[in-house]
């Protein structure tokens, strides 16, 4: 593992330098029709456009880039676990802004190794602030954020709505059930970000052009095993037709959208 | 060796989801030929305690540390190792919600175990541990295998209907002590919204159209909205003529959101307003007209009139808000 | 390009009596990944602050529209192609090109865009001294000052040079005084700065003028009332004794009419690629539509009917596409090569751009003509929706309409097609005489009905091809030698010419684009784009033939119309195949992905 530079810290107060890890993650356009191959063992990838994680792009990295751009940290590096068929979505991010990033080899399978792979890379540079999506739309499980901040001894905040930054700690809004909830954590802290955090950009020529020249480094990772593994996948059943329910039934209508529909 | 389940509570009261994951630790635990365990964390009653007895664990642990009253994940995730040391659990199960999504994937890294993020299933034992959960939100399902010897698993809420049955379980105290690294974020304050739900974000949309004959009759709108939890939306007629405010407009040339549940009532459901919300997972229609185009969009239909079926169905929300 | 690639590299106009190497084209399917994402930041800006507003556009609410392109202006796209010395992003000519036909699908906001970037800021920076260069280019660059041209006059529209406007310069020589009505002018309501052209004195030719909005004399009458574009500021503009300094003078005297000429070629394919940015997203939001609305219990995107008017939307589309960008990146090339000769850039430019002004008057017209089939087809598509004020094709219809009329009618871009091609011929600078003869000689002697050669997949489209240049020359030679110095006033067969150019030109740069597309991508993964390729090819001979047959038939008569008869047919001869099933096969993949997907 290339090791970049280590920050120097002391027991109780961080480098003055704050350094920021914004991860970055690969998935299909919201558009994209999924189709399976292989026996439904393996998703059919061609002709998909890929994008930045929605929630890391508009949230986490725009968050990120406002602190620099406000003063309070000095460096936003990107990090994506992924193969090279992954660098044209992390150019898209440096487009928006970020002084460099880092690829690591590997295809991202498997939350516990990507967290490792992530959590062994920002060991080596020091972050005080590790910033990523509430969730990554293809996979839906929202828990390398949580594993890299297990890893990195760290606090994890998800479902963050706000982030204000004072020094070493974080003044951080979170969603709760039926509400919000403010707290506040001292760096090292791994937060989850979601609506709120930051408004959306639009890569402008600058940056675009700015993407090209700024250091895309590939780091081979130290072995780490997965300890899942996708066997397969199924299509949702076709959409049946109108269920009518009688005007005299609403119990019904109630019962059948908690318990067959599942939304309330 | 037990099958190890976290348990919430809101202040001493179990969470339904929570019993839905308790059911689930059971059942596992039938398949695997072990027992589950409960660990309760936190200030609750053993009455309350009992209950999980019905859902099928042998054994509650109870942590009733009332620092615990309030999610502190790194102490959560503590709990539930110890738990797991002393039970000597391969399988531990949390829910899919804010709270388990905060502590399962810490227990996973310290236990060196695979997770599976928002199971639907039961493991396949055949294949592995193999768990099945909705990829490309909602577009599709996986099947995972967790190949380390511990699991980990979160449960999406809904899966399974609950069916309790008569067991009891013993209730056992345990007591950890906790590091400071444990309680490492301070809760500033905490601030329950009863407010308007933004339209843009809102899960749930009550929408009314010419149907509703005129403005005065939107408070039958608003009322299931409140009751719901929704947030209102309208048909373009309706915002044209001033009945609703135009943010309220959704449609090809108004806005496009894509709730979980979209309620239309009185919309005749030309093309321009289903461009709107034709993203909705699902589409209840409302309308006196049995014709009405919306019905072919939609996934529960009911004919009638909008005045006397919305306090029906407010009321029956109601009703089922309570019991839950 | 070194010196013999140049001599061999295809001249403007040249396409009518020389093969093109496929592989020598650029096709838009080469985009690089940081055009793409420059394409995703135009489509981006659209969808964030254009489209959600077209409605308070069109009521051109107070200073919104200055207010979008101040928005564009921080995101870089009004400084494209400007030199970096200006603040600009010196981009090539063809991410220009990418980014006009993105923003293209922006309605009234791409009008007032294109007239800022183009007209309103190009003459300055072409043709300005280094210290107009430095006052202006960099504000127009940022948006901080908006730009608009005022040439048309009530009574002098086609007919420029006729504009009535005049200047007269100041006892103590230190300001023309400026005095004219200008009509028509894009951006008026807003712009900083007005390049206006203008006589001074009694001269024959116009001159033009840099013309700040905060010199005094200058008056506009109110928002005119258009069919279209109505969130475009158009306005008349009234110079009374305005004081203009001497400084201000662009360029020589009497060259204003060669500085509109050249800004226009450029104008000209820049409108090729903003229309064809317009129609690619009409036909996305008619198929949306085709597939969403039922009729007899299916989607109307299951009838033939409408699969027909898809298919043809994007069949024109591409072929549309394929002619501009690959007249683009001639453009582009002549100019780098000049510039390697040694030629100073902005020259280089200009000469560039007016080797391929045959090329871009070409472009102009027909991709205005292929947006007018979309949005009309596109309304029928909606059906009585589409004749609906608050459905999306109203207003697409509407403002597509402009584009037949401004930067040169398309009447007057085809005559220009025609007569540019014959003065270069007679000037020397494009054989025709040579292959028209040669042609002339095929007519005399027994056809050639050998097919020795191999058939490859694009041996038959190639055949056509060049059978539709013979036809060309023939019409062409023939009516020349006939008509003479008369040809000049025979319109009909001037436009006669020029259709058949026009499709000659568009059916060849798709059969290049479709075959380097294949050896891109293999024969496999391009079976929609072979379709179009054959269809229009097909329809492309079919015009070609009507077009020659009516000229032929106005100035030709006995057996030398006879013999002319027989060529064209000869030379419009292909070999029938089943275009309804191509269409089918075009359509099925465009509703398959619900939106314009070559």
């Amino acid at each position: 593992m290339k090791k970049i530079s280590l920050s120097v810290r002391n027991d109780n107060n961080y480098t003055s330098n704050m350094k920021i890890l914004v991860c970055i993650s690969q998935v299909p356009d919201t558009s994209t029709k999924i189709m399976l191959k292989d026996n439904d063992t393996a998703v059919n990838t061609q002709g998909t456009t890929y994008i930045i994680n929605p929630y890391d792009e508009w949230y986490a990295l725009i968050r990120a880039l406002e602190l620099k751009e406000n003063g309070v940290a000095t460096d936003v590096h990107l990090i994506t676990v992924g193969k090279a068929d992954t660098e044209p979505v992390i150019r898209k991010a440096l487009a928006l802004g970020g002084d460099e990033a880092v690829r690591i080899d590997a295809d991202s399978v498997d939350p516990y190794q990507t967290a490792n792979y992530i959590a062994d890379y920002a060991k080596t540079v020091g972050y005080d602030l590790v910033l990523c999506g509430k969730e990554s739309i293809d996979y839906n499980n929202g828990s390398v954020g949580v594993m890299i901040a297990e890893l990195l001894d760290a606090d994890y905040i998800g479902f963050a709505t706000n982030i204000q930054v004072e020094g070493t700690t974080a003044t951080v809004k979170r969603e709760i059930e039926g509400g919000e909830e403010t707290d506040l954590v001292n760096f090292p802290v791994v937060i989850a970000c979601q609506k709120g955090v930051a408004e959306a950009r639009i890569p402008n020529m600058r940056g675009i052009m700015a993407a090209r020249t700024k250091p895309l480094n590939v780091v081979t990772p130290t072995a780490s095993a997965a300890v899942t593994a996708i066997l397969s996948y199924e299509m949702p059943p076709a959409k049946a037709g109108v269920k009518m329910v009688s005007p005299d039934n609403m119990d019904e209508l109630v019962e059948l959208l908690h318990s067959e529909a599942k939304v309330i | 060796m037990s099958v190890l389940v976290l348990v919430e509570h809101t202040d001493g009261n179990i969470k339904k989801k929570s019993f839905e994951a308790v059911q689930y630790a059971a059942e596992i635990a039938k398949k695997t030929n072990t027992t589950a365990t409960a660990l309760v964390l936190g200030t609750i009653a053993d009455s309350e305690l009992e209950n999980l007895g019905t859902y099928g664990v042998q054994k509650v642990l109870h942590v009733a540390d009332k620092k615990l009253d309030e999610l502190h994940a790194r102490a959560y995730a503590s709990a539930l190792i110890a738990a797991a040391q002393k039970e000597g659990s391969k399988i531990i199960i949390a829910l899919h919600d804010i709270n388990g999504k905060a502590v399962a994937p810490r227990v996973a890294i310290k236990l060196k175990a695979g997770l599976v993020s928002g199971a639907l299933s039961y493991p396949d034992l055949d294949k592995g541990f193999v768990l099945k959960k909705a990829v490309f939100s909602g577009k599709a399902f996986a099947f995972v295998n967790i190949t380390s010897d511990v699991k980990v698993i979160t449960l999406m809420a809904n899966s399974f209907p609950l069916a309790p049955g008569s067991g009891k379980a013993s209730i056992e105290k345990l007591d950890i002590t906790f590091g400071d690294k444990d309680f490492g974020i301070k809760v500033k304050s905490v601030d329950k919204v009863t407010g308007e739900v933004s339209l843009a974000d809102a899960e749930l949309v009550v929408s009314g159209g010419r149907g509703m004959k005129g403005p005065e009759n939107w408070g039958l709108i608003e009322d299931l909205a409140k009751e719901l939890g929704a947030a209102t939306a309208c048909s373009r007629p309706v915002a044209d003529a001033g009945w609703r405010p135009h943010h309220e407009h959704v449609g090809q040339t108004g806005g496009t959101i894509r709730p979980n549940l979209y309620i239309a009532v009185g919309i005749s459901g030309a093309i321009q307003h289903l461009a709107g919300v034709n993203g909705s997972k699902v589409i209840v229609v409302i309308n006196k007209d049995p014709e009405a185009p919306f019905f072919k969009a939609a996934n529960y239909g009911v004919v009638g009139d909008a005045m006397e079926i919305l306090p029906k169905l407010t009321e029956a929300v109601k009703k089922f808000k309570q019991h839950k | 390009m070194n010196d013999t690639e140049a001599v061999k590299a295809i001249k403007g106009g040249e396409f009518l009596i020389r093969e093109t190497p496929a592989e020598s084209v650029f096709i838009p399917e080469e985009w690089n990944e940081e055009q793409l994402m420059i394409a995703e930041t135009c489509t981006n800006f659209l969808a964030q602050h254009v489209t959600p507003n077209l409605a308070r556009i069109d009521e051109q609410e107070e200073g919104l529209m200055p207010h979008l392109m101040d928005e564009a202006g921080a995101l870089g796209l009004l400084s494209i192609s400007i030199p970096e010395e200006y603040g600009g992003f010196g981009k090539d000519f063809k991410t220009s090109m990418l980014v006009t036909e993105k923003l293209g699908a922006g309605h009234s906001f791409s009008v007032a865009f294109s007239a800022h970037t183009g007209i309103g800021t190009l003459p300055i920076l072409y043709y300005g001294t280094d210290e107009q260069k430095a006052k202006y280019i960099p504000k127009l660059a940022s948006g901080e000052w908006k730009g608009a041209y005022c040439l048309t006059e009530p009574s002098s529209g086609s007919d420029a040079n006729s504009g009535k406007a005049r200047a007269k310069l100041t006892d103590d020589g230190k300001h023309y005084i400026l005095n004219g009505q200008k009509m028509w002018i894009t951006n008026a309501g807003f712009a900083d700065i007005f390049t206006v052209f203008a006589k001074i004195d009694n001269d024959e030719n116009l001159s033009a003028f840099i013309v700040e909005k905060t010199f005094e004399g200058i008056t506009l009458n109110p928002e005119e009332h258009k069919m279209g574009i109505k969130g475009s500021s158009t306005r008349q503009v009234f110079f009374n004794d305005c004081k203009v300094p001497v400084e201000n003078l662009l360029s020589e005297r009497q060259n204003g009419f060669k500085i509109a000429v050249n800004i226009l070629n450029l104008g000209r394919i820049k409108l090729g690629g903003g229309t064809i940015g317009a129609s690619k997203e009409v036909i996305s939001t008619a198929i949306n539509y085709a597939n969403e609305r039922e009729q007899f219990g299916r989607p109307i995107s299951k009838y033939g009917a409408i699969r027909y008017k898809i298919a043809e939307q994007a069949i024109k589309t591409y072929a549309s596409e394929s002619a501009a960008y690959r007249a683009s990146e001639n453009m582009e090339e002549a100019t780098a090569h000049l510039i390697e000769t040694g030629m100073d850039p902005i020259k280089a430019k200009l000469k560039g751009t007016e080797q391929y002004a045959i090329e871009a008057a070409i472009i102009k017209v027909n991709a205005s003509e292929t947006l007018n089939y979309v949005v009309d087809e596109g309304v029928q598509i909606y059906g009585g929706m589409g004749y609906s004020a608050e459905a999306p094709m109203d207003r697409s219809y509407r403002d597509s309409r402009i584009n037949r009329i401004f930067e040169g009618t398309n009447e007057i871009n085809r005559m220009l097609t025609v007569d540019m091609m014959l003065k270069r011929a007679m000037k020397g600078e494009l054989d025709l005489m040579g292959p028209a003869q040669k042609v002339a000689g095929e007519l005399m002697s027994i056809p050639d009905f050998g097919g020795s050669e191999e058939e490859t997949l694009f041996s038959k489209e190639k055949k056509y091809i060049a059978g539709f240049k013979k036809a060309v020359l023939m019409v062409a030679g023939s009516a020349v030698q006939k008509l003479m110095q008369q040809l000049g006033k025979e319109q009909e067969v001037l436009m006669n010419l020029a259709d058949m150019l026009i499709e000659l030109y568009v059916a060849e740069s798709t059969q290049l684009r479709v075959e380097k597309l294949v050896g891109m991508r293999g024969e496999e993964a391009c079976k929609e784009q072979l379709d179009i390729m054959r269809v229009y090819v097909n329809d492309a001979a079919e015009k070609i033939f009507k077009s020659g047959k009516e000229a032929i038939n106005s100035f030709a008569d006995g057996d030398e119309r006879r013999m002319m008869m027989m060529g064209l047919k000869r030379f419009t001869k292909t070999e029938d195949f089943n275009t309804t099933q191509a269409r089918r096969n075009i359509a099925a993949k465009l509703i398959e992905e619900n939106k314009y997907c070559f």
